[in-house]
């Protein structure tokens, strides 16, 4: 077929989508970046005026700012860890045909159709009174007591939550690519000896490599935007202490109203979150397997 | 020997999956309780099993208005973004060329952008769009599902993505020599092989447009028009939750999806594309 | 017809269930009515017979961030339209993303044509979208220094008057005994001594410190220009009389009461609902939740915070109803239409006092049927023994975005000192202020 017809379709197929992206998220995105450089309220009929890199300026001088990005980082690293670790895990639970798997996967899944801001109100509870009173009972007060009263722990209870949420959300990811996995690779394997251990390593994790960058940049952009569950759980304290970035930017674009100044911290983050998460998306793409 | 291990694995997975339950546990039990009873003992089973909150939730919400907008909304943009996606990534995957790495590289990366940032140029764009091009994109169902497929499409085409590999182009060349057209050999040979990972999107996006609250409440505003989610917000007060009435709307929320989830997940099934290679 | 007649009924009939109280007037009415016409104009002139026919306006949109009044706002739409013909359409919010939510439908130029303010900040934010009422009939009759005004002009109407100090269970509390620092201090010794939490604040901002710290704002001579000077940094928290009391009172309140981090506004009302706790720094808005309590064994009052030998309660306008300025002008003329009806009918008035249960701003509207919280606000407003809202004043996002962390660190750190606490806030302050 000509390079020209391959055009065509190239522009059949992608365009429709690509269009109302670009409505939706690009031109949005590049309006925002122009009011990085204004001051502004946010309120429509109130004016702007250009203030150049003034904003990008204050916001290098904002330690709340970089306290918040600094706990982002933080819960993003154990975040992405223990949802990977335990989704991967409930998905070999649950594919190793076991009598009871089919309603495992249902309820694995379960905390994901909970949306967000509840799910924050909610585990309150289990935070403040049910650890409060296993913490009586067991005399374990190093461990049970209410987490969000403690700067450290309260990103740690994040942590916790955003776990409860996304690991059910990996497994079905990993079940997905599991699923993809010939049965006759497997077989094979174990006619030729091969352990559960070196099945795993040599056969199934390599397969799973598409997974894998999925659910890692999955879980990776769900932790860096994470919003619901802050402002339900913790609110950002105690003290600031377990504030996010996203929280932070909404605080600056509707708390204080200072529209560019949190323009230009989400842009100032993306570029950074963007080149890290694409070179990782790079790398682990690399180590795909063709079929 | 096996069947011990078999059983234990069996016990902890039971084991497990309760643990995982426990805060599902609270919003049912919660349910049933007044807020003196919620504030004695929010762990507790509640003293009486009376669904009054789950009629009076339901009265409120106007739930089956409210569930069949979220339907209309839900069905419709997740067909869209499977539709939209499945073709886009393919073309993206068997393109080996600079642009397509590009928009790969764009698509994704926007989805780091945290959505806060960008609802307020979006309201303006779609503002732009109703009086420059007089396209109901605000309050209306269409509107919401346009913006629902933009949001959505990024994830959609990076999960396709990945799994397209697993597609063999040996099929596909051969299906072009018969004479398929690129739609043909889309539609017939692919799209088909790529069932897990359409099902495993569509969950995915069905229980995030579901429960997605922020979107619709800025681009909604007729009572008539609200989405179950929406229609709970008479629970949450500025300083107070009316505790029973909000856990009895969450789980009114949640149900139809469970049971949509139950039985999507057995289209999850093995050997699809393992059998097509054979 | 008959399904018509049997639809007719249920909607009269929820009508007067939501009319409750007030149902005496509008009874015949509407009975004489469901035998006649159907339609919901022809009914409205009839029991409005004494006013000429109603003018028929453009259909207009609402929007109010009081999730408590959504319900019974409805409800009155639906009357609105049986007594005049003209639609209303209430839209819905959650609580505090009200504020976030109107600006986004601003952006898209999707504005409501009536909406709701809050006093301060937001209502200085929101101004370019604030209708002149200062010629509308209506406003006439708000009382003194209650109207909200945007250079010099009456832009909008309290929804009521709220007020908060102390309240306090009877049985376990005179309030005598709770004068002055020494005395409040004295009980709270007393209390802790036979088990009881004394005074409870609780973790949301504006109930561990933004309802509280407004006495020492309250008690300045002139509050905004001693705010002024503090965003100037001229003048220091620190240094000045009456914060330096408050801050006794804090570590009174710190050592002999539970931690209020450790406490939520439910749990805070559902212990003095109990009898576990004597006293918490609340407002008239906390009695629906003891209500849900049913019959509580002892009788309740709200009484001032004695700082500083202060004898009123803090009471203020929380929100206000505006109309959109930059709606159509017809749309304004309906708007305005709407208000005029909300506040001079029958109806209207009978919701404001029995529906949304607000304490009436409007000196036309009577309140005889009060719980005892707002009976104590709308008596100290009546006999002027009221200190004002000075938060009101503060910087947009200041309590809590800046002074709710410090004050979380306070009640946490178990070394901090009322005095260290203020020097925290003058810190936080001079950074908010910038």
């Amino acid at each position: 077929m000509s390079k020209k017809m391959d055009k065509v379709w190239f522009a059949v197929f992608t365009v429709p989508l690509l269009f109302v992206f670009a409505t939706v998220v690009i031109i949005p995105f590049l309006i925002g970046i122009g009011y990085s450089f204004v001051s502004w309220d946010g309120i429509p009929a109130n004016p702007k005026v250009f203030v150049g890199f003034d904003n990008y300026a204050k916001l290098f001088q904002d330690e709340r700012f970089l306290a918040s990005s600094w706990h982002t980082i933080q819960f993003t690293v154990l975040a992405l860890v223990s949802v990977n670790l335990l989704g991967l895990l409930l998905s070999l639970f649950v594919t190793a045909k076991l009598r009871t798997s089919n309603a495992a996967r249902t309820l694995f899944f379960m905390p994901n159709l909970i949306g967000g801001l509840i799910l924050g109100y909610i585990w309150q509870f289990i935070f403040t009174d049910a650890f409060k009173m296993v913490g009586e009972k067991t005399g374990l007060h190093s461990v049970f007591f209410n987490w969000l009263l403690d700067p450290q722990f309260a990103i740690y209870a994040m942590v916790v939550v955003f776990t409860w949420q996304m690991a059910g959300y990996t497994m079905i990811i990993y079940i997905a690519g599991i699923q993809g996995i010939p049965d006759d690779l497997i077989e094979a394997a174990k006619v030729d000896g091969a352990n559960l251990w070196h099945r795993l390593t040599r056969i199934v994790f390599p397969l799973l490599m598409p997974a894998f960058t999925i659910c890692l940049f999955l879980t990776l952009s769900g932790a860096f935007k994470i919003f619901d569950v802050n402002l339900s759980l913790t609110k950002g304290g105690p003290n600031n202490a377990s504030e996010m970035f996203a929280m932070n930017i909404f605080n600056e674009i509707f708390g204080y109203g200072h529209y560019g100044l949190g323009q230009a911290k989400a842009i100032v983050f993306f570029l950074i979150v963007a080149i890290l998460t694409l070179t990782q998306v790079v790398i682990t793409k690399r180590r795909e397997v063709q079929m | 020997m096996r069947t011990t291990s078999k059983w234990l694995l069996e016990l902890l997975l039971v084991l497990l999956a309760l643990c995982f339950l426990s805060p599902v546990y609270l919003m049912v039990v919660n349910s049933f309780k007044n807020r003196a009873e919620l504030y004695q003992n929010a762990l507790a089973l509640p003293s009486s099993l009376s669904f009054q909150y789950y009629s009076k939730a339901m009265e409120k919400m106007n739930y089956w208005t409210a569930f069949g907008n979220s339907v209309f909304v839900t069905v419709v943009s997740v067909v869209i973004v499977v539709l939209l996606a499945s073709m886009t990534a393919w073309m993206l995957v068997r393109t080996d060329n600079k642009l397509s790495k590009i928009i790969f590289m764009v698509l994704v990366s926007t989805m780091l952008i945290p959505f806060q940032t960008l609802m307020m140029p979006l309201m303006q764009v779609m503002d732009w769009i109703r009086t420059n091009l007089h396209l109901p994109m605000l309050n209306t169902h269409g509107g919401l599902i346009y913006m629902n497929v933009g949001f959505h499409a990024s994830m959609a085409v990076f999960l396709y993505h990945g799994f397209i590999k697993s597609v063999p182009v040996a099929l596909e060349e051969a299906a072009t020599l018969d004479g398929c057209s690129k739609f043909g050999v889309f539609w017939r040979i692919v799209f088909p092989m790529l069932t897990t990972i359409t099902i495993t999107i569509a969950i995915l996006d069905v229980i995030a447009i579901w429960n997605d609250y922020l979107l619709p409440s800025l681009t909604l505003s007729d009572k008539g028009l609200r989405t179950i989610p929406l229609s709970t917000f008479y629970f949450f007060g500025e300083f107070t939750i009316v505790w029973n009435l909000a856990m009895a709307g969450l789980t009114l929320t949640i149900i139809p999806v469970v049971i949509f989830y139950f039985f999507a997940q057995k289209y999850i099934v093995k050997g699809i594309a393992a059998g097509a290679v054979k | 017809m008959r399904n018509v007649k049997k639809a007719f009924g249920i909607v009269t009939a929820a009508a007067l269930v939501a009319g409750l109280a007030g149902c005496g007037g509008s009874n015949g009415g509407n009975d004489s009515n469901a035998s006649g016409s159907p339609s919901a104009s022809a009914s409205g002139s009839a029991s409005a017979s004494a006013s000429a026919a109603p003018e028929k306006f453009e259909k207009i949109s609402l929007f109010q961030s009081k999730v408590e009044i959504a319900e019974p706002l409805e409800a009155l739409a639906k009357k609105y339209k049986e007594e005049t013909g003209n639609e209303v359409e209430v839209w819905g919010s959650a609580g505090d993303a009200y504020a976030t939510q109107l600006q986004a439908k601003l952006t898209a130029g999707q504005g409501p044509t009536v909406f709701s303010v809050a006093t301060g900040a937001e209502a200085e934010k929101f101004k370019s979208y604030l209708y002149d009422l200062s010629n509308e009939p209506f406003t006439a009759s708000i009382a003194p220094h209650m109207a909200l005004e945007a250079d010099g002009k009456v832009v909008g109407v309290p929804y009521g008057v709220e007020g908060f100090g102390i309240v306090y269970n009877k049985s376990l509390v005179d309030p005598k005994d709770v004068s002055n620092l020494d005395s409040f201090t004295k009980t709270l010794e007393k209390l802790k001594a036979e088990g009881k939490n004394g005074f409870s604040l609780s973790q949301e901002a504006y109930f561990l410190i933004g309802h509280l710290i407004n006495m020492p704002f309250a008690l300045q001579a002139d509050p905004q220009a001693f705010i002024d000077k503090l965003n100037k940094g001229e003048v220091k928290m620190a240094d000045t009389k009456e914060f330096q009391e408050f801050a006794k009172f804090l570590d009174a309140i710190k050592a002999n009461g539970t931690n209020p981090m450790e406490v939520k506004y439910d749990t805070q009302m559902g212990d003095f609902a109990t009898g576990k706790t004597a006293m918490v720094h609340q407002g008239n808005w906390s009695y629906g939740m003891l209500k849900d309590y049913g019959d509580l064994g002892f009788d309740i009052g709200m009484m001032p915070f004695p700082l500083a030998g202060n004898t009123k309660l803090s009471v203020g306008v929380a929100s206000n109803w505006v109309i959109n300025a930059k709606a159509s002008p017809e749309q304004i003329k309906a708007a305005s239409a709407f208000l005029n009806w909300l506040f001079t009918s029958e109806t209207g008035k009978n919701a404001i006092v029995n529906e949304f249960k607000f304490i009436p701003a409007l000196t036309n509207i009577e309140a005889d049927d009060l719980d005892p919280l707002s009976k104590a606000v709308f008596e100290a407003t009546k006999s002027g023994q009221t200190v004002t809202w000075a938060f009101n004043m503060f910087p947009q996002g200041i309590i809590v975005n800046d002074l709710a962390p410090a004050a979380q660190e306070f009640f946490l750190d178990k070394n901090m000192t009322g005095e260290q606490f203020l020097q925290k806030l003058d810190a936080a302050w001079a950074k908010a202020a910038k």
